[in-house]
């Protein structure tokens, strides 16, 4: 009994120390992935390539513990971490007390770390890339693990100690204490850090001198994967600015939004070339360079939400110090990646040339078109920031901006698109294509023409959005109509090539419906929103479009770590028939003291009923009535739903065995062998 | 690193992957051609491009892999560790253990409760408050050493549920009118009035409603109806009662000036047991001063209780004392920071 007591007396938990090491480790094996991986590829030796391979999956390995440690410090409320303390609290529920662990800035570096190693792992695990490109690559994956785990290391460490830990934490700000926040930001680090490989393969193509169709196929794999879960967590940010600010809107044109709208486009563009580069050996050069501009987009975002020099919701902290040494890694890996293409790209030739009208055409247009929006919305992001910093005045630049130039520039992009796929490779039909579409142009116009005439207020350009959008809907359909022939075939033969329809050519059509449902539910949204106001008593009800919200009641509940006044309001349509029962709520976060307002949303097949709860009036005329603000956003959901549809095509196409494999599959038709997108 | 070397090692010749890639391409122009989205004419054109990247891709041929000498991997694999164990050693705590909340509440639970400060005693009150979800009395010790802890938020909250609990005691809703006065920064509000009356309702005594329901009508101009109400209040509190000597103070202050006391956010009066667990770590570190840890309770116990001389006399002689170690000093300044 004695000694078994004194064994359990000397166990001593070290689990945070267990991670920090690991993360230390992590750093030591990023080093040694780049030097082994360089030596290997100057050398072509193959046992070292491999030990490079090894050291990037043991820095993997490594980081996953620290992260596992720092979740295990915040389910166990451990406030010796200073990270924990600053942002839990014991009374904080547990998914959120996990989420902590990517809450704050060291946790989301940490994350971002995870997301860089796993990727880097994947990549050295591989065995579909040659080995020249992979031993480079892996190299400059290493390198900039180095860079990212050096910072975390050193500068924002998550697993650092207090010697006095405080009894209680502050808390995770409340606004982030969300599902789809909870979610979100694993999703965008898995998209924007997924571009870090395409950007390792870029480097290493560019310092190999071969950036064929070969490599354009390899990349294609990790671009997919990065574009569709950036797509998923732009949308999951989207959703929760949605239903958790209470503002009413999904996208405000943030600079936190738009560091990561602008990866995405590229990432976009990246798709598109890539083909170019795939199929025709054309666009070398500018796909590579999408590859690296891509990560390098990513890696802004990263400075521009930790460096404090953006003040918003989505921004992380306000240390300047940290934010330079993120600029310092901003440069050195945008600075050797864009280096590397001054001095590569030059000998890079395309193979050969293509007829403006044909699919590469069309697809080097969508590049234009895409390029120049990312560096619209780059420009309205970073002038005010570099004014400010030239000057010190302080200027903004608006939502109209964006709007107008934006849609200006994707427009045109969205009326070649139905065209696109229906043109054929290095010489095309423009008429015989456009023939194709006359059903898709016939329904677009008759939507535009629709929604002018019923809709009130009216709005030409709403309407001419909302024909924009079933135009490039149902050109995706038309398109999906053609490669199977339907009704042109015999229905058995139509059946027979829809089985056969490779994957690839699914994801392409459900990312065009997806991008064509977002249009029009955009527009819709936009356009014929309609909001309104009162201070509410129970029993008093005001007016919302056509809709009537009455207070019914007005009580306190009690959550696990706040308090909330609840309001209950009936909402009744047209004839007095009940839409729903909404139950906004005010809530009050005694653990640093915040107020938030809990959205209520009554759901409609494509609508919401938005309804907000504010403070209670305490004195005066009115006391005891609440304000309450109320939206209707007709078509918002499309605005959710066809970004989500965008990522699954994404992720269908992904889910091809050629894509992953950059192999042909084993296919039961000889339709099936070959995607046509 | 040392496994996957030896792999790679023993693995044949690499394969050329650009031939797969473009053996495929052949395929899927066939298969536009099939579907009539690639004219004859094109067909043969785009299948001769993708014929001489297939040939310049098969007479490619690339210098031999080479496995030389494993000492490269070796030294990787040895410094590693030892690199990372420089580098933990730079950032990293060694000694320091693991300490989730529920130890340190055990650990709390087997200490002498003057050895606790007010936030340790509000955590212990909440987990209590937790494993008696139906019993008001936590709910009032954790609202008590919230308030002292300067938390009147979560004060307020820890109220409103033994409220709920116990709507007929009459020493929450005094103790729910002094919280309402700390989140107003020291104004009668008209939450904080309303619990007042409500603790006079229940219970004519409550000394708290009528300390601040006097102060008001001082407040308003009726300085002698004030003044007999606290002196009748100074009749009923118990001898022992620390508050006495406040009102005292206050009731002097009064009659010589005529005016009511400076405003000031009203800090309740810390309950004796507080004061003594304080004192007895007071004397303790007087008999054994050399104690960092303890120093540094002791000044955040007395910025938490407000007594500013004493904390700046502890911090003082602390500071004396360990002039020479400045992650000592680096504690004592961070148990000065408001606390929570």
């Amino acid at each position: 009994m004695a000694g078994r007591r004194g064994r359990s007396e000397l166990r001593i938990p070290m689990i945070d120390e267990l991670g920090q090491f690991a993360l230390a480790l992590a750093l030591a094996l990023s080093l040694a992935q780049t030097v082994l991986s360089l030596a290997a590829r100057i050398r072509r030796d193959g046992a070292l390539a491999g030990a490079g391979e090894g050291a990037a999956v043991g820095a993997f390995a490594a980081v996953a513990i620290g992260f596992l440690a720092l979740i295990h410090a915040f389910v166990s409320s451990d406030f010796s971490v200073l990270n924990v303390a600053a942002n839990s609290h014991t009374a904080k529920p547990l998914l959120y007390k996990v989420a902590g662990a990517w809450g704050s800035h060291e946790g989301s570096i940490l994350l971002w770390c995870l997301m860089l190693t796993g990727y880097g792992a994947a990549m050295a695990a591989s065995r579909r890339l040659p080995f020249a490109l992979k031993a480079s690559a892996v190299a400059v994956q290493g390198a900039l693990g180095v860079l990212f785990i050096g910072y975390m290391v050193f500068a924002s460490n998550p697993l650092a100690r207090v010697a006095l830990p405080p009894v209680q934490g502050d808390s995770l700000n409340p606004l982030l204490q969300d599902p789809a926040l909870a979610a979100h930001p694993p999703f965008l680090y898995a998209g924007y850090v997924g571009f870090s490989v395409v950007f390792s393969l870029a480097a290493a193509a560019l310092a190999e001198g071969r950036v064929d169709p070969a490599w354009a196929r390899w990349i294609r794999p990790w671009t997919l994967a990065a574009w569709s879960l950036l797509t998923m967590g732009i949308t999951l940010g989207s959703f929760w600015a949605y239903y958790e600010l209470g503002w009413g809107g999904w996208w405000a044109w943030d600079p936190v939004e738009n560091a990561s709208f602008m990866p995405w486009l590229l990432g976009t563009a990246l798709l598109h070339s890539a083909a170019v580069t795939e199929k025709r050996g054309a666009l070398a050069s500018w796909t590579a360079l999408l590859g690296l501009g891509a990560f390098i987009l990513a890696m802004m975002g990263a400075f521009l939400v930790r460096s404090g020099v953006l003040t918003s919701v989505h921004a992380f902290a306000i240390d300047p110090r940290r934010g330079i040494l993120l600029l310092v890694i901003l440069g050195v890996a945008a600075g050797a990646g864009l280096g590397l293409f001054a001095w590569r790209a030059p000998r890079l030739k395309d193979e050969a040339a293509f007829a403006p009208i044909s699919r590469e055409g069309a697809l080097f247009v969508n590049n234009v078109l895409l390029a120049a929006a990312t560096a619209t919305v780059l420009a309205g992001t970073l002038l005010p920031l570099i004014r400010e910093a030239i000057d010190g005045v302080p200027i903004s630049v608006g939502a109209p901006y964006f709007n107008v130039t934006f849609t200006a520039l994707l427009a045109p992009a969205l009326i070649l698109l139905p065209a696109g796929p229906l043109l054929a490779w290095k010489r095309a039909d423009a008429l015989g294509a456009l023939q194709r579409l006359w059903a898709a142009a016939l329904i677009a116009l008759a939507g535009a023409l629709l929604s002018l005439a019923l809709v009130s207020p009216r709005s030409a350009l709403a309407a001419a959005g909302v024909g924009l959008g079933l135009w490039v809907a149902t050109g995706a359909l038309v398109e999906a109509a053609e490669r199977v022939r339907a009704f042109r075939a015999p229905w058995s033969e139509v059946g027979r090539r829809l089985g056969g329809l490779p994957r690839g050519a699914w994801g392409m059509t459900l990312a065009h419906l997806g991008l064509g449902l977002f249009a029009m539910g955009a527009a819709f949204e936009t356009a014929w929103r309609a909001e309104a106001a009162a201070a509410l008593q129970p029993g008093q009800s005001m007016r919302l479009a056509a809709f009537e919200l009455r207070l019914a009641q007005a009580g306190d509940v009690v959550g696990p770590n706040y308090e909330a006044a609840r309001l209950l309001i009936r909402v009744t349509g047209p004839g007095g028939r009940l839409v729903c029962e909404a139950a906004p709520e005010r809530r009050v976060y005694a653990a640093g003291g915040q107020t938030t307002s809990q959205v209520a949303i009554c759901p409609g097949l494509l609508d919401d009923v938005y309804v907000t709860a504010g403070d209670r009036r305490d004195a005066g005329v009115g006391a005891g009535a609440f304000l309450v603000k109320a939206y209707w956003n007709p078509w918002v959901r499309l605005v959710f739903l066809g970004p989500l549809l965008m990522a699954l095509g994404g992720l269908v196409s992904l889910s091809d065995r050629r894509v992953r494999f950059a192999v042909p599959g084993r296919a039961r038709q000889p339709l099936a062998q070959a995607p046509a997108e | 690193m040392v496994h996957r070397a030896a792999r790679a090692a023993r693995s044949g010749p690499a394969e050329n992957l650009s031939l797969t890639v473009y053996r495929r391409q052949m395929a899927e122009i066939d298969d536009l051609a099939a579907r009539g989205l690639l004219a004859e004419a094109d067909r043969r054109g785009v299948r001769a491009e993708a014929g001489r990247r297939l040939l310049a891709a098969a007479e490619r041929r690339d210098s031999p892999l080479v496995s030389a000498s494993p000492r490269l991997t070796l030294v990787a694999a040895m410094l590693a560790p030892l690199a990372a164990l420089a580098v933990y050693l730079a950032v990293g705590a060694p000694r320091a253990a693991d300490q989730p909340f529920a130890q340190r509440l055990a650990q709390w639970r087997q200490a002498p409760l003057e050895s606790l400060t007010a936030p340790e005693l509000a955590a212990l009150m909440r987990a209590a408050a937790a494993r008696n979800p139906g019993d008001p009395g936590p709910l009032y010790y954790l609202a008590r050493y919230e308030l002292l802890s300067g938390q009147p938020l979560e004060a307020s909250q820890a109220l409103d549920r033994a409220i709920a609990l116990a709507p007929q005691r009459a020493d929450l809703w005094d103790l729910k009118g002094e919280t309402d006065l700390a989140i107003g920064s020291g104004d009668l509000n008209a939450a904080a009035r309303q619990d007042f009356q409500r603790a006079l309702a229940l219970d004519a005594q409550a000394p708290g409603a009528r300390f601040y329901l006097a102060l008001e009508k001082i407040d308003h101009g009726d300085v002698a109806g004030g003044l007999a109400d606290w002196r009748a209040l100074a009749l009923d509190l118990d001898p022992a009662d620390p508050r006495r000597a406040g009102l005292a103070a206050a009731i002097a202050q009064v009659q010589a000036t005529g005016k009511p006391p400076p405003q000031e956010a009203p800090a309740p009066a810390p309950a004796p047991q507080i004061q003594a667990m304080v004192d007895g770590l007071a004397a303790r570190l007087k008999a054994r001063p050399d104690d960092p840890a303890g120093w540094a309770r002791l000044v955040r116990a007395y910025a938490v209780l407000g007594e500013a001389d004493r904390r700046d006399a502890a911090l003082a002689e602390a500071r004396r004392r360990y002039a020479g170690r400045p992650e000592v000093l680096r504690q004592l300044d961070a148990a000065t920071a408001p606390q929570r």
